[in-house]
């Protein structure tokens, strides 16, 4: 007995140092999955971006704006302007989104709603946190995950999958935890860049007042609580 | 490793020997990638065969309990896949990837000894792994 428990013990060793040994190896780098999914993101960016943009606005007053505010959140940030790749939707629904390969996409319907720059800063801020912080891929790649084991279930691995998949990036529903880091990241832009987070957190209370005369509240609806979010930025 | 066993086997205990090992390749093929399969394959060859010779008893009991710790391995794998899958925490991380690298290589080997197991045993040769032997030993008596 005391020769078979010596026996387990010596291979659960070997097991384990088998697994320390083969840990020591850097895989993500061998295998190059970081780049693999940086050239993931791009392709998606693109090809997500690819049916939208007949709707963008590239210039005027309304992207000057929000330029300028997503330029000086990154300046003050240290974040590359450059890799923002704004775009600006002429659409009354109220909502703001980012999309893969650093896509940032705002509503008029937004720019509209928002009293002052404060409270656009805000929503700006909690979008660029979101790319900052990698959710649109994670987010992404988990809804290829939830696709893929669909597949295998059922045996169904049509476009009607892909086709839904696509149609998530562009709604604003991230995991509870995920909306609340990039919450507090925002905050810290917000604060780096000399902006109070007051404004941001005015803005959402007011959304989840559901102000009739904000019209469609897509960027409210796909959020959790936030009348709670509104309390924790104002640090209540 | 191979040794003597106390009687020698005739022809047919010989073949229900060698397919108790059999059973978990065959289940591979099915199961892969769920880990289960493997060890029911084997649990049900044990059970249909509780009643047999010592040398079938012997044999089957060996190969469930390789099964069953092959099982534990695959199974932290496999859940852990579906994390990765499934949740936003959870991504393709070094310990991962070493992970499913370390169940592939145990696999592979384990898969190697099966292999030469149901050969040898077909055979009418008594094998004996190392823990595994001494473990079946413990638990079946003739």
């Amino acid at each position: 007995m005391k020769k078979t428990i010596l026996q387990a013990f010596i291979l659960l060793s070997i097991a384990a140092g088998i697994y320390l040994l083969i840990s020591r190896v850097d895989w993500m780098k061998l295998f190059r999955v970081e780049k693999m999914t940086d050239a993931l993101e791009q392709k998606l960016g693109d090809m997500v971006w690819a049916g939208m943009d007949e709707q963008s606005i590239e210039e005027g007053k309304e992207y000057d704006r929000v330029d300028s505010l997503v330029t000086a959140i990154c300046k003050s940030n240290g974040f590359e302007r450059k890799k923002i790749k704004l775009h600006i939707m002429g659409d009354s629904e109220v909502n703001a989104f980012a999309l893969p390969d650093r896509h940032m996409v705002v509503h008029t319907g937004l720019i509209n709603a928002v009293h002052n720059n404060d409270e656009l800063s805000g929503v700006l801020a909690h979008e660029i946190a979101h790319m900052e912080l990698s959710h649109v891929m994670k987010k992404l790649l988990k809804q290829m995950g939830y696709t893929l084991l669909i597949s295998i279930t059922t045996g169904e691995a049509g476009g009607g999958a892909i086709k839904e998949l696509l149609g998530m990036l562009s709604s604003t529903a991230y995991d509870r935890k995920l909306e609340k880091d990039a919450d507090i990241k925002a905050i810290e832009y917000l604060k780096k860049a000399g902006i109070s987070p007051n404004g941001f957190a005015d803005f959402l209370y007011r959304l989840g007042e559901k102000d009739g005369s904000l019209g469609s509240l897509s960027w409210i609806s796909t959020h959790p609580d936030s009348k709670e979010r509104a309390r924790y930025i104002r640090g209540e | 490793m191979s040794s003597t066993f106390i009687y020698h086997p005739t022809e047919s205990e010989a073949e229900k020997a060698s397919n108790s090992y059999l059973m978990s390749l065959i289940a591979i093929m099915v199961g892969f990638p769920l880990p289960i399969i493997n060890l029911l394959a084997t649990l049900f060859f044990y059970i249909a065969n509780r009643k047999s010779t010592y040398f079938v008893r012997w044999h089957c009991i060996h190969a469930l309990l390789s099964q069953l710790s092959l099982f534990v391995i695959n199974s932290i794998g496999f859940w852990w896949t579906i994390s990765v899958l499934i949740r936003e925490d959870e991504q393709v991380s070094n310990p991962y990837l070493a992970y499913i690298i370390t169940v592939f290589v145990v696999n592979v080997v384990e898969l190697g000894m099966t292999i030469a197991a149901a050969i040898k045993t077909r055979k009418g040769h008594h094998v004996f792994w190392w823990f595994y032997g001494p473990l079946t030993q413990l638990i079946c008596k003739p």
